[in-house]
């Protein structure tokens, strides 16, 4: 009886694949374990058919024992029922001991097999998808996928429970039975209507409520403002306001739902008062003896309470080959990066060049209609531009995390399409914007990058970094736990410890998103340091937004709209005042001596 | 002049804000809190009672009445309008149950509801009433979900979980009175039922819980796996660790399986359901033996059977309810704590009432959080109108520092002295009326740009309010939006960014004109031009007052006119610019890559 009131949240999802298709890729995983999946459905079988026949053994006992007033009777109906009883729970406990473990196992092979998808593909891909859902896909979608399948059980049993008892009941008394059937109509239009109307009013709430949920939230944060100002009173009406409307939404939902079991239970005394006197006219016309009416009786409440499942079942079991589809449309997505051939990767000169090429993201908005630019071997370029000029872009093809749709992409002169993308990555070293460290020691963070790393190179490496003053700042040294996605260090000391992850890994290429945050001037330094011990005997290029990485780099490259409108050093390039005078001006000034030197007018 | 130790005792229960009809709650103990919430309520219990009773009344009797018409019919020649009359009181019946049902989830429904919304009421308005100090301490995350989860779980304690156990408790009770009805003896079976039922029901929970436990934080734990490496994917592909990330996560969804199937192994042993299908062959045994003996009819048989029958609701429902009785007493308990945590710093309403003029002098201060020492023997002084820089890394204690100032915290040892006063011998009220603070993340209302600027002051002119914009340099931006100092700002209007909140928060600060400013200026403007206006609104508002900054700017720390170097708690060095760049080798290198 408990699917009526289950899946109400579930929003409506759009399908592209069809039923068929989704039932048999479901049943694809279940595939090795058919042995057990068979076991379980003779358990369920034995069990939904021994489930009817307890019901029909008291009926018959009545009858016996009344006729025959005999003693033997008693003790044979009642050891019948206990070996039923005894033998439905048995039957049971290994239904549920088998399927447990079948649906534990396929849901881990799912699980296995979208994680691998998952991590295989490109960054396109996780463009498309935010995090959070992909997330969800891989750990909840998995379980409601093998709720379909237990929902499907679950609900095989009880049609078999109540096929039973119909062929029983019918060859016993046609019409008491479709009087009893009858009803049936009516326990479908109820559970359906009122499913209709509980899921409305659910996913109302469900959207009110994160509203207030939001409003609350703000109320909670402004209390120390109000407090500093003495507006009490006045953020205190707002959020009253608010938890008014958080009740009312909740007390229309919670009345709602609460309806549904009293009204059944009013319709099926409907039907049991029916078939009270309906069957006792029977038994008055010797039709069926009073054991037989007794077992309408129970049938009463055998048939509702399925009935209501049943009902139910379909758009529950919609939701789960929903479910299903998400997790298969992640294992499907075509991968965007594709390498053409899978050539080894000697130890990289650092040589890229990029002959006209040509890139867009999945929005199709072109970023760089056709860039042609050569880097030499351990040159240093610091590539600066507008926000969303496609510097980034740059480095994210260098390390082909991205497919470009025209043009080459040449590394020592070779085709990065037909590299083997595990050795070519192995001699990159990428930072990010916003450095992400694992949770874990800062030592295990450092060693990310060369597993096989002994303690004395990941401690030498970091000591390289700015002389591994920074290490005395950290509690525990590189022991020290960095905590969820680096959570107790500082963003300073996080892109300290990225620099030293990629100085142990020793890149051919170093590609650097310099982090816009500010950070304190001390750790800003270290930063600084261990940037120009990175910089040296490998290519880097670097998304500048620091000034003083600017002025380190050979050569700076001025993007504009996916152009390059000007390359040239930092003196040079200021002394003819183009673009990169004004991006200057823009951008790096405030970051000058000359502008720290300059008193500050009012 | 020593003057340690002669602060007054603390003020217990003191509030800074109350409602004019407050409703007076136990606050002793969960259970005790609890029970006067309900007890402002207290004809709504009582009905639901009534209306349960009611309910298994009438859900049982249909049992009671059945067993009256299988007797009935098992006569020769009966009247048909006997059968009727029984037919019809089962409706009756069943529609007294239906209609009592109702009765009985609309009201407890109702009350769950009251109850979550009073509760959060009433812990909002502590939360108002709480002072500065609790709220710098709390954490808002943790805040957040004793308003919302923790209030919640007293909602569902009381509906679905207080409805079930009233109705499985009943459930029980009135089968059993109308069972003893017809005749006392039958009581044996049921109660043998229910005593083995009490003993597998605390089995099964002992064994369950724990493996619910484990498996509930591994899905939390692969959950937080699957995240990371989903969110550091650029990090993953760049170092070709995507076969140790499906390792490590394989491994995860490997112990969450077999924890799954643990559970599963349990839960499959349900022994009470075992236990119910013995009583209900013992029962049978038990009737048809007083049928035998002439005690009862076989209509009573079957009514016996029928009641037993209405036993396995509270069989297979009873653990569920008490686990949400439980979760809800834990969250009561939660959230009681948070009303009745009080902050025990002196509020000291004797104490110093004069305006501040600004000096600030540390002697000797140390502070420790939690045994953890912060700041150790910072001393330094201060006069007034000037700006002081503080420089350090970040959890060097700048901002710990600043909190001493307006007795956020309370130093460990030495002294903090405003205009040469012991912070702690002002009258608090009087101190912080005076120093403001504008934190690194400006907290801005869901209201119109001018309203948030007037925070403070609500009956502040529209003039001063665009005098204040102008000041605060925050004019320019303001007025670029097309409904300008009417603009919305958050969830319905407009989002601002970090240097645009800034300035909203200084021109508060011009309205309100505080003595003591502590600027938090740690927000990073990527561009020259913000960079100028916000240099220039802080140097303006600045200018007028005593100002602490905590700054990784460095045009503001070379203009400041004194600077604190902190490093790991200590105070390094303090002086000027100039003075600090010849004798301060730590202060030197943060200007070094400027050569």
């Amino acid at each position: 009886m408990g699917f009526i009131l289950d899946g109400l949240e579930s929003e409506a999802y759009d399908r592209t694949y069809s039923d068929r298709e989704l039932v048999r890729r479901i049943l694809r995983y279940f595939r090795p374990y058919a042995r057990q999946m068979v076991l379980v459905a003779i358990l369920l079988t034995l069990y939904s058919a021994g489930g009817s026949v307890g019901p029909i053994l008291i009926s018959y006992g009545l009858d016996l024992v009344q006729r025959a007033h005999s003693r033997s009777a008693i003790p044979l109906l009642v050891g019948g029922i206990l070996l039923f009883g005894v033998a439905g729970w048995a039957l049971n406990y290994g239904r549920q001991l088998l399927s447990a473990r079948v649906i534990g196992n396929v849901v881990l092979d799912l699980r296995a097999d979208v994680f691998r998808a998952t991590v295989e593909h490109d960054l396109s891909f996780f463009d498309e998808h935010p995090s959070g859902k992909i997330v969800s896909r891989v750990t909840s979608d998995t379980q409601d996928f093998s709720d379909v399948v237990s929902l499907t059980m679950e609900l095989i049993g009880q049609v078999l429970l109540v096929l039973v008892l119909f062929i029983w009941l019918i060859r016993i008394h046609v019409w008491l039975t479709l009087l009893l059937v009858a009803m049936a109509p009516l326990a479908v239009w109820l559970a359906l209507r009122f499913r209709r109307i509980a899921r409305e009013v659910t996913q109302h709430a469900r959207r009110v409520t994160a509203k207030i949920n939001a409003q609350i939230q703000e109320s909670i944060s402004g209390i120390m403002v109000a407090k500093a100002f003495r507006q009490e009173q006045a953020i205190y009406n707002t959020f009253a306001a608010n938890n008014r409307q958080a009740y009312l939404v909740g007390l229309r939902r919670g009345l709602t739902l609460n309806t549904i079991f009293p009204v059944v239970g009013m319709a099926s005394g409907l039907g049991t008062a029916m078939l009270v006197y309906a069957g006792g006219l029977a038994v008055r016309s010797g039709a069926i003896s009073p054991g037989t009416w007794y077992l309408f009786m129970q049938s009463v409440g055998f048939f509702w309470w399925p009935m209501l499942s049943i009902a139910s079942f379909w758009s529950q079991f919609q939701d789960g080959l929903s479910a299903a589809e998400r997790v298969f449309a992640l294992i499907d997505a075509q991968p965007k990066v594709v390498q053409l051939a899978n050539e080894p990767v000697p130890r990289l000169e650092g040589h890229i060049e990029f002959r006209n090429l040509v890139f867009s993201y999945n929005d199709g908005e072109i970023v760089l209609p056709g860039l042609t630019l050569e880097i030499r071997p351990k040159e240093t370029v610091a590539i600066v531009g507008h926000t969303g000029a496609g510097k980034s872009s740059i480095a994210r093809l260098i390390a082909r995390f991205y497919e470009f749709q025209g043009g080459e992409l040449l590394v020592d002169g070779r085709d990065i399409r037909r590299l083997n993308l595990d050795e070519y990555r192995a001699q990159i070293g990428f930072v990010p914007q916003e450095p992400f460290l694992f949770s874990g020691t800062v030592r295990e963070n450092i060693r990310y990058g060369r597993p096989g790393a002994s303690d004395a190179e990941v401690l030498a490496a970091a000591r390289r970094i700015s002389n591994g003053e920074w290490l005395d700042d950290l509690p525990f040294g590189l022991d020290t736990d960095v905590g969820e996605r680096g959570a107790n260090l500082s963003m300073g000391q996080r892109q300290l410890v990225a620099l030293a992850r990629v100085l142990l890994k020793d890149p051919a290429i170093f590609l650097l998103d310099e982090a816009t945050a500010s950070v304190d001037p001390f750790t800003e330094a270290q930063i600084q340091e261990g940037l120009e011990t990175l910089m040296q005997d490998r290519t880097a290029i670097l998304i500048a937004h620091r000034l003083s990485t600017v002025k380190r780099a050979d050569r700076i490259v001025v993007l504009e709209q996916g152009r390059i409108i000007e390359e040239g050093t930092h003196e040079s390039l200021l002394a003819s005042g183009g673009h990169y005078a004004k991006l200057y001006d823009t951008y790096f000034r405030h970051q000058s001596l000359e502008y720290v030197e300059k008193p500050i007018e009012v | 002049m020593a003057r340690v130790g002669t602060r007054a005792s603390p003020i217990v229960g003191k509030r800074e804000f109350r409602l004019e009809k407050e409703y007076p709650y136990n606050r002793s103990g969960p259970v005790r809190w609890i029970v006067s919430h309900l007890a402002r309520y207290p004809y709504i219990p009582l009905v639901a009672l009534v209306v349960t009773v009611i309910n298994n009344y009438c859900y049982s009797n249909i049992q009671v009445v059945i067993g009256r018409a299988f007797d009935l019919i098992n006569r020769t020649g009966w009247p048909t309008g006997a059968l009727l009359g029984l037919a019809l009181s089962v409706l009756g019946l069943a529609v007294g149950q239906g209609l009592s049902g109702l009765a009985r989830n609309y009201s407890l429904e109702f009350l769950a509801q009251r109850i979550e919304r009073d509760a959060r009421d009433e812990l909002y308005v502590s939360l108002l009433g709480k002072s500065q100090t609790f709220h710098s301490r709390q954490r808002i995350g943790d805040i957040m979900a004793r308003v919302t989860n923790d209030v919640h779980m007293l909602n569902m304690m009381f509906s679905p979980g207080l409805m079930l156990i009233i109705d499985s408790a009943f459930g029980t009770v009135m089968p059993g009175l109308l069972i003893a009805r017809l005749h006392p003896s039958l009581l044996l079976v049921p109660g043998c039922f229910l005593a083995l039922l009490a003993v597998t029901l605390v089995d099964y929970n002992r064994r369950l819980n724990p493996v619910s436990l484990a498996l509930r934080e591994q899905f939390g734990t692969m959950n937080a796996g699957l995240a990371e490496a989903i969110a550091g994917i650029e990090v993953v592909k760049s170092n070709v660790r995507q076969h140790y990330e499906w390792d490590k996560f394989v491994q995860n969804a490997r112990r969450y399986r077999d924890l799954f199937v643990q559970q599963g192994a349990i839960q499959a042993r349900y022994l009470p359901a075992l236990v119910f299908s013995v009583a209900w062959a013992g029962a049978l045994l038990h009737g048809l033996l007083s049928w035998q003996a002439g005690r009862i009819t076989l209509g009573q048989v079957v009514a016996f059977m029928g009641l037993m029958g209405a036993l396995r609701f509270p069989t297979y429902i009873s653990l569920f309810t008490f686990n949400l009785v439980q979760l809800g007493v834990a969250s009561a308990r939660r959230v009681l704590e948070t009303i009745n945590t009080e902050t025990e710093l002196d509020e000291n309403p004797s104490g110093v009432v004069r305006p501040i003029r600004g000096e600030v002098t540390f002697e000797h201060v140390s502070f420790q959080y939690d045994g953890k020492p912060v700041l150790r023997d910072i001393s330094f002084h201060v006069e007034p109108g000037e700006t002081v820089a503080i420089v350090g890394e970040t959890g060097s204690g700048k901002t710990t520092l600043t909190r001493l100032i307006n007795r956020i915290f309370d130093a460990t040892s030495g002294r903090v002295l405003i205009d040469g006063i012991d912070v702690r011998d002002w009258n608090l009220e009087a101190l912080r009326s005076q120093i403001s603070t504008i934190e690194q993340d400006v907290f801005l209302f869901s209201r119109s740009i001018a309203e948030n600027i007037a925070f403070g002051c609500p009956d502040a002119s529209r003039e001063a309010i665009e005098r204040a914009a102008r000041d605060a340099q925050a004019e320019e931006f303001i007025l670029r939006f097309p409904d300008g100092y009417e603009t919305e700002v958050g969830e319905r209007g407009v989002t601002l960014s970090g240097g645009q909140r800034q300035r909203i928060a200084i021109a508060r600060a011009f309205l309100t004109d505080p003595r003591i400013l502590i600027l938090d200026d740690s927000t990073s403007a990527i561009d020259s031009a913000t960079e100028d206006l916000i240099q220039r609104a802080m140097r303006r508002i600045s200018r007028q007052r005593t100002t602490f900054l905590i700054t990784h700017r460095l045009s503001q720390i070379r203009w400041a006119d004194r600077i604190l170097v902190l490093r790991r708690g200590r105070l390094v060095d303090q002086g000027t610019h100039a003075e600090l760049m010849e004798r301060c080798p730590e202060y030197r290198k943060i200007f070094a890559r400027y050569d």
